[in-house]
Order: C-alpha cells, then sequence, then structure tokens
C-alpha cells in the first residue's frame, strides 16, 4: 500500500500531463491551467516548507549530538532566522514594518541592512568569488590534461586554440577568417555532436519517465524492491 | 471597387455636359475638384475570408485579405465584426500597411460572425465586401503534432515490447560502458586503500531524471560497499534528494544482509547553495581523502571546482551526467564519464534486470527509427535539388 | 631534462599566481577594444531595433549572482537599447536569486535615462515604459500561462501593485503582444522558453548566454528556434559596442571593460597549454 499508492498518483498525473499536448479543447486546457496554476504551487510551496523544515532539523541534530563542526550549525540556524526575519518584515528596499536602516552617531552615514542591501552586498560577491575560481581551475585542468597523445586529442586540442583565440576580439580583428573559422566549428561540427546528444539524452529521458509512469522504475521510491 | 467606378463614370459624364462656352469658370473648377478627389481616391482590400482557428481552444478566428493596390499610400488596415443579431459593424483592431492577416481573439464560441476590412488613410476609410459567416469552435485534437503522436506510440510500443520479451527470458545485448564495468574495480581499489567511497548524485531535484538515474547508481554502489564493508559518503544538495538517497543506501545493505552495517550519518544534507555545496565537497574531499569519487546525476558549474579537486588528491573518478556543457570538464577532469544516456542505461546494465534492459532495447531501436528517417529525409532532400531534375 | 620535467609538476598555486596577475593588471592599466559585431548579436539587435510600438521586449532574468559578472552587462546593454527606441519593457525572473539583480539594472539603466531628460516624455516611467513583474512558481505555469495573459500569472508585480491597473498592461496583454523574449540565462530556461513558449505560442526567442553554455544553444540558432544570440563576455560586449555605435550611448560598458582582462587569460591558458605540450613531447621523445 505504502507504494502503491505513490505508483497510481505518478502514473495517473503523468498521463494527465501528457494528454494537453494533443487535445487543445478548452474543457481539457482549462482543467492543465487549473492544475498548474492553483494545484501545482500550492504543492511546490509545501515543498519550499519542507526544504527549510528539512535544513533546520538536521542543524539541531548536529548541535544535539555535538556532531563535527557543530558550531557552525549555530551560524547556519542564526543566518537563515535573521535574513527570514528581515526579509518578511523589511520588505523591499527598506519599506516594511521592521526598520532596516539607521544613521552612524556623529556621521551622516546610513547603515543599511535590508534584503536588497544583505544581498547585493553579501550574496552577489560570495556567490561571484566562488564562480570565479572556475578560472584557475580550469587553467591547472588544461595545463594538466590537454595534451596532443592521440589524433583525437590533437584535432581537440587544435579546435580548442582557434575557439579560443577567435574569443579574444584583439585576434579577431587582424584575422577575421579565424572568428568565421571559429563560427564554423561552433555551428557545424559542434551543433551535430550536440544535435546528437540531445536526441539520444531526450529519447533517454522519455524512456526513463515512461518506466517511472508505469511503474517499471521505482528507485525514486527510496529501494529497488 | 465597382462604386468608385461608377463615381468616377458619372462625375465624368456631369463634366461632360456641362458647356465650357457659358460655364468656363464651373467647368474648371469642376474639373480641379474632379481631379483633386481622383488622386485621394483609394481601393478597398478585397477577397476577405475568415476561418476558425484551427488547433486551438475556441475563442479564435483568423481573417485574410487581399491588400488594397493603393497599399503603399495607407496609414493601415482597421478590421471591424458583425456578430450575429447585432444591429452593426463594430471596430475590432486596426494594423499597419502591407498586412494582410488579423487573428481576432475575443471571439464566443457558436456565434456567428461576419468581418470587414477597410483601408485607412486620414479620415478616409473604404471597406471591403463582407467576409462569409463563421463561428469558433474548440478542437478535440491537434493535427500539428500527430507526428507527435504517431512516433511516441512506436516508440512506446518498441518498449513495452522488449520489455515483455525480456520478460519471457529473451538474451538482450548491451555494448560494453567502461565506466560502469571500472564500478566493481573502483570500490575494491577503496577497499584495498582503506579509503572511503564518495558518491555525488547530482545537485538537481528528484524531477530530473539524472538525478533518478544517479540514485540506481548509487544502490548498486551501495550493495558492494556493504559487501566489503567499505565507508561511503553521500552529501546532498536537495533535502528530498537526501531522505531518498538515505532510503536507497539502508535498503541496499538491507539487501546484501547487512543492515547493521549501515551508518545514517553516511548519507547527509549540505546545504541547498550550489556553490556552498562545491565548498562543503572540496573539504570532504581534502579531509577524507577518499579513494574513489562518483559523481552521477545532472551538475552545473561546480562540476570543474568538484572534479579537478578530486583529480588533486589522487581519487580515481567516475563521472556521469546528461548536462551535456559539463561533460567537457569531467572528461578531462576525470578517469571515465559516462556520456548522455549512457547515464539512464547504467541502472539496467548493472542490476541486468529483464525489465530495465528491455526498456533500454526499445529505447535504442527508438534511436534507430530516428536515424532511419533522418537519413530518408536527407537523400530525399539531396535528390530533390539535383540540377537535372530541374529540367523536369 | 629535469627543467622539463619539474615543469610537467609544476605546483598549480604557480599557475593561479600567474593567471591572476594578467587578469588584474589589465585593470590597473587598462586597454580599450572595441569587438566587432558577430551574425548571431547583429540578429538580435537587428530584431530588437524593429520591435513595433505596439509590442513590447520581455527580458527574463534567470541568472544569479554568480553570473552575475558575465550576463549583467548584457541585462544592462538590452535595457539601453530597448529605452532608447522607446520600446516597452516587461522584466521577469523564473529563479528567486534573479529578483535582486534584475531590480539593481532597472534602477541603473531608468536613473541613467532620467538623469539625462528635460521633460516627462524623455523619462522612463515605470508602469508606463516598463514593468518588473517580479518571481513566480513554477516555471511551466508562468511560461505557458503568459501565453494567455500576463496579468492572471504576475496578479501583482514585484512593488505589490495590481499588474492590470499598470498603464503599460493596458496593451501587453500576452505574447501576442511580444515583439521578442530574451532570456538572460545560464541555466537551461532558454530551452523552456523555445519548448513551451515558441512551440505553444509563437512568441519569438532570444538568447543571452554564458560562453559555456552558448555552444549548446547554436542547434537552437542554426535552426532558427532562437533569433539571435549573445554569448559570454564578448557576446555583451559586441552588443555594447552596436549600441554605442549605433545609439549614441556613452555610458559606462562593463563587458567591455572585461575583455582586457579576458583576452590576457585567454592569451596566458594558451601559454600554459603549449608549455605543457612541449614538454610533454619532450619528455616521450626522451623516452622513447
Amino acid at each position: 500500500m505504502k507504494r502503491r499508492i505513490p505508483l497510481a498518483i505518478v502514473f495517473i498525473f503523468g498521463v494527465l500531463g501528457a494528454i494537453p499536448f494533443l487535445i487543445p479543447h478548452r474543457i481539457i486546457q482549462n482543467a492543465d491551467n487549473e492544475f498548474r496554476s492553483s494545484i501545482l504551487r500550492i504543492i511546490v510551496a509545501f515543498s519550499l516548507v519542507l526544504g527549510v523544515g528539512s535544513i533546520i532539523r538536521h542543524h539541531f541534530q548536529k548541535i544535539r549530538r555535538k556532531k563535527e563542526n557543530w558550531q557552525y550549525s549555530y551560524i547556519t540556524l542564526i543566518a537563515l532566522v535573521i535574513s527570514a526575519i528581515i526579509g518578511l518584515f523589511g520588505g523591499i528596499d527598506a519599506r516594511g514594518m521592521l526598520p532596516t536602516q539607521f544613521t552612524v552617531p556623529f556621521t551622516e552615514y546610513v547603515f543599511r541592512f535590508d534584503i536588497q542591501t544583505l544581498y547585493t552586498n553579501i550574496m552577489v560577491p560570495l556567490a561571484a568569488t566562488m564562480f570565479s575560481l572556475l578560472a584557475f581551475f580550469m587553467t591547472s585542468a588544461a595545463y594538466r590534461a590537454f595534451r596532443a597523445r592521440n589524433v583525437e586529442a590533437t584535432i581537440l586540442l587544435l579546435s580548442a586554440f582557434v575557439v579560443m583565440l577567435a574569443a579574444v576580439p584583439l585576434v579577431s580583428s587582424f584575422f577575421p577568417k579565424l572568428s568565421a573559422f571559429s563560427e564554423w566549428i561552433l555551428t557545424v561540427p559542434n551543433t551535430a555532436a550536440k544535435r546528437g546528444l540531445l536526441f539520444g539524452i531526450a529519447l533517454g529521458s522519455m524512456a526513463t519517465s515512461l518506466k517511472i509512469i508505469l511503474g517499471i522504475e521505482r528507485g525514486w521510491l527510496g529501494g529497488t524492491s | 471597387m465597382i462604386t468608385s467606378i461608377l463615381i468616377v463614370f458619372t462625375q465624368l459624364e456631369i463634366f461632360r455636359k456641362i458647356s465650357w462656352k457659358k460655364n468656363r469658370f464651373m467647368k474648371t473648377t469642376f474639373l480641379l475638384i474632379f481631379l483633386t478627389g481622383l488622386s485621394f481616391a483609394i481601393s478597398p482590400p478585397t477577397d476577405v475570408r475568415a476561418w476558425d482557428s484551427p488547433n486551438d481552444a475556441g475563442g479564435s478566428i483568423n481573417i485574410a485579405w487581399r491588400i488594397s493596390p493603393d497599399d503603399p499610400m495607407l496609414d493601415g488596415y482597421e478590421i471591424s465584426r458583425l456578430a450575429e443579431g447585432a444591429a452593426d459593424y463594430e471596430p475590432i483592431g486596426f494594423i499597419g500597411k502591407t498586412r494582410n492577416s488579423y487573428t481576432d481573439e475575443e471571439t464566443r464560441d457558436g456565434v456567428k460572425y461576419q468581418y470587414r476590412v477597410a483601408a485607412v488613410k486620414d479620415t478616409i476609410m473604404v471597406y471591403s465586401e463582407p467576409s462569409n459567416y463563421v463561428q469558433s469552435s474548440s478542437q478535440w485534437f491537434n493535427t500539428d503534432r500527430i507526428n507527435v503522436l504517431v512516433f511516441a506510440t512506436l516508440f512506446i510500443f518498441l518498449i513495452l515490447w522488449f520489455t515483455s520479451r525480456a520478460k519471457k527470458g529473451m538474451s538482450l545485448f548491451i555494448r560494453k560502458i567502461a565506466g560502469l564495468d571500472a564500478v566493481e574495480e573502483a570500490v575494491g581499489r577503496a577497499t584495498e586503500m582503506g579509503r572511503p567511497i564518495l558518491y555525488i548524485p547530482g545537485l538537481s531535484t528528484m524531477a530530473d531524471v539524472a538525478t533518478i538515474a544517479g540514485l540506481n547508481i548509487l544502490g548498486e554502489v551501495a550493495k558492494k560497499t556493504a559487501q566489503y564493508d567499505t565507508k561511503i559518503i553521500v552529501p546532498n544538495r536537495d533535502p528530498i534528494v537526501y531522505t531518498v538517497a538515505r532510503e536507497v543506501v539502508k535498503e541496499s545493505y538491507t539487501q546484501v544482509g547487512r543492515p547493521d552495517a549501515f551508518n545514517p550519518d553516511s548519507v547527509f544534507f549540505v546545504t541547498d547553495s550550489q556553490f556552498a555545496f562545491a565548498a562543503a565537497v572540496d573539504g570532504i574531499m581534502t579531509r577524507e581523502k577518499p579513494a574513489t569519487n562518483f559523481f552521477m546525476g545532472y551538475f552545473w558549474a561546480e562540476s570543474l571546482i568538484i572534479a579537478e579537486t578530486g583529480a588533486s588528491t589522487g581519487a580515481i573518478q567516475i563521472a556521469g551526467s546528461d548536462a551535456v556543457m559539463q561533460l567537457p570538464f569531467f572528461i578531462t577532469a576525470c578517469d571515465y564519464t559516462l556520456i548522455g544516456e549512457e547515464l539512464y542505461a547504467a541502472s539496467a546494465y548493472l542490476s541486468r534486470e529483464p525489465l530495465l534492459l528491455g526498456a533500454l532495447k526499445g529505447q535504442d531501436y527508438g534511436k534507430a527509427v530516428i536515424i532511419g528517417v533522418l537519413l530518408a529525409a536527407t537523400l530525399l532532400a539531396l535528390i530533390a535539388n539535383l540540377p537535372v531534375l530541374r529540367l523536369f | 631534462m629535469k627543467f622539463f620535467e619539474a615543469l610537467m609538476k609544476i605546483d598549480r598555486r604557480i599557475l593561479y599566481l600567474v593567471l591572476a596577475a594578467v587578469v588584474i593588471i589589465p585593470f590597473i592599466f587598462p586597454f580599450m577594444i572595441h569587438p566587432k559585431a558577430m551574425p548571431p548579436v547583429e540578429n538580435l539587435y537587428n530584431y530588437i531595433d524593429s520591435i513595433p510600438q505596439d509590442k513590447a521586449l520581455v527580458i527574463s532574468v534567470d541568472y544569479t549572482p554568480d553570473t552575475e559578472p558575465e550576463l549583467h552587462p548584457m541585462t544592462i546593454a538590452l535595457l539601453r537599447h530597448a529605452f532608447t527606441r522607446r520600446i516597452k519593457v516587461g522584466v521577469l525572473c523564473i529563479g528567486v536569486l534573479g529578483l535582486g539583480l534584475a531590480e539593481n539594472a532597472l534602477n541603473q539603466v531608468a536613473g541613467e535615462f532620467n538623469q539625462r531628460a528635460t521633460s516627462k516624455a524623455d523619462s522612463i516611467i515605470y508602469g508606463r515604459d516598463y514593468v518588473f513583474w517580479g518571481w513566480q512558481t513554477p516555471v511551466l505555469t508562468v511560461i505557458l500561462g503568459m501565453g494567455e495573459r500576463i496579468s492572471r500569472v504576475f496578479t501583482v508585480d514585484y512593488y505589490n501593485n495590481q499588474t492590470e491597473t499598470l498603464p503599460m498592461m493596458k496593451q501587453i496583454k500576452n505574447y501576442n503582444n511580444v515583439g521578442i523574449l530574451v532570456s538572460v540565462s545560464a541555466s537551461a530556461s532558454p530551452g523552456w522558453y523555445i519548448t513551451y513558449g515558441q512551440t505553444s505560442f509563437g512568441v519569438k526567442v532570444g538568447i543571452a548566454s554564458t560562453a559555456v553554455q552558448a555552444a549548446d544553444w547554436y542547434p537552437y540558432l542554426n535552426s532558427g528556434q532562437a533569433t539571435g544570440m549573445l554569448s559570454g563576455m564578448k557576446g555583451g560586449a559586441e552588443y555594447e559596442e552596436l549600441v554605442q555605435t549605433n545609439l549614441g550611448i556613452t555610458d559606462r560598458r562593463r563587458a567591455t571593460e572585461a575583455m582586457a582582462s579576458q583576452t590576457s587569460a585567454h592569451f596566458a591558458i594558451i601559454v600554459f597549454i603549449l608549455i605543457g605540450n612541449i614538454g610533454y613531447f619532450v619528455l616521450r621523445r626522451r623516452k622513447k
């Protein structure tokens, strides 16, 4: 029963999800719109609650059992609560119930901590910094792995050179044919390979989705039996 | 058009009858007015047709017409409609010159409408002949998508047919996938070195097919770690995937008869922030120094950060993803990479379950059908463009 | 020979230091590069330029702070283009993390124009010239719902105004009133707009993506499903160049400023790869 109900739900809604694609009639489209705009939104909202609840439970357990690095869990929970309060009650651009700015005494400087300021001054630089690490990792990966070991690797290496050089405006303005060749590499062989991959992935997704709808694939239930 | 010709003809006739000798001034004035009026006469659009918009949910009618011969002079066209039972036409839209179609999306199904289109120049409006009466309706089938239905039906049939054949014991060949053959060796390596295995089931949600494929492989890997008593570490980015991964690992340990060996803390949730998760995984790699890393699922930009750090610790790395743009990074940094649908084939490949093998076979035959259609269409297009055929 | 062996085993931190230097130095000693626009960028520019006055440009800000340096200049350039040509703009986000970035972009560009404006007609006014719809979930509901009625998907905008009451929304009701939708994204959202929005409602889609992801979108560009594409920082710099050359906008061009660093970094990586290959071939010959 514990498995039959989820399998039945998946089957029914899997089939119902595919039908509106083929049947444009008002009755079917309205039912589909109602499901997507009302019911699905409620389900997604609950899953957000589930996500937040899961984080809180996990870190509380870590603190209670004093697992490795449990002190950082305090920081996580405090940051979660503070940003939630500021976001919910501080409003956008300091226009909410909670005051989110004050003037520093003896100066004219206004210190703001509304959600937009936190986002712009903390989230954006932190995320951009982490993403910037990729440049360094790419360098070490390219130095270590880009070797002309065989014919295929050599072709790959030469293509990489052409595309990288064409991405440099200084070079592409002196050698316009290089840009054209780079465009050709991207629009012809690259596109052909990507299309092949896309076909395979699309069919694979379709087959896996079909297996899930029909109950052949049950790994998502948590176990294979 | 006929009305305009009649008006011009009548005016010419009046002009002809005015005596030149007696009314020179009147005739000259009349001529000037006539010529000025002639220069401002515009022709209406013609051949106005209206029909129910096909393949829709109703409430829409398409209107098309032949543009006025005076189109370059016009400001545009005004479309008006007469509903059944209404007293007069009501304007419903205005579009620019050179355009010859319009869609009325405010109709009521079952009510008959008639349309006319006026050529507009400043305040002058010249109406076309009215169109046929038409009513909008919903359609029960989208005929534009019949090809999708045909292929989907064929595809489903192939999968079900091969699945039923597999259940009856038919032997199904699947080619070697090096990355999956290496799983056993990789787990064995970790056991010999006494170091843990790190498994990341992707960063996406349970709604993603790649995550499901990754969790299927996790189940098989967990069975091996249970048998060999090797430590496994499974950090997760999504809370729901974390709960499912925990159940998958626990189930695997139970299936091989080692439920006592399952450590609940081996599968844990880290954070849902992408790069914070990558930083956490890097920290685990540098501290725990796993002998084997598995990256199976959907990844984004953090893939290279994770894979390169793993490579620097000397671990053997097996990756599998359908995130096409991350594959180059995995291929560069990992020892084995499952490309695209090889990841989806993994659960069938590792478990050798007949149902899964049959579905995989059906999928492959579906691909063969697409390749056949592509080749046939390419050949036909090539033949159709042969210079010799232009002679006919 | 020991030199080449040492070169092959060089500490990666030295590579990182060299890369950091070649990226930082052009910011201290900048040199300007004026890239020539490639056809995908030109196509997108020309299409937006020809949007009729009764249609809007919709920008879907689908990126997050980590890809902000690469994609944000594209959003800014698109907004500058639209506001100069007095094209109405609708902005939405299908990820919650894009909201702050979208608001930053709108405030910045509207502020630039309003500083120069001499009358109300010249100014960029919220509600009349642009609307920020905000974020809604789930994604498919948003993409498909906008084909029916945008104001039903976003009943209130980001600032909690009733969407139906805004002047621009009296004209812009659904995809039929959208000239083109440009998805500025580091994820798969352009593909969703093409698969669901364009297939079902015929809306034109433009793509502005990171360089890494651009290779994935070429099939859509070739088939005509994507009208044009800005690819990476260079694509952003090309669009900025077109906006400056054709429309005379001389505000700060962040993508163009970064091209100097990108150029040096590309050269540095090419040199590293060459050195690595030279060392590899020398050692291989030695072993033979």
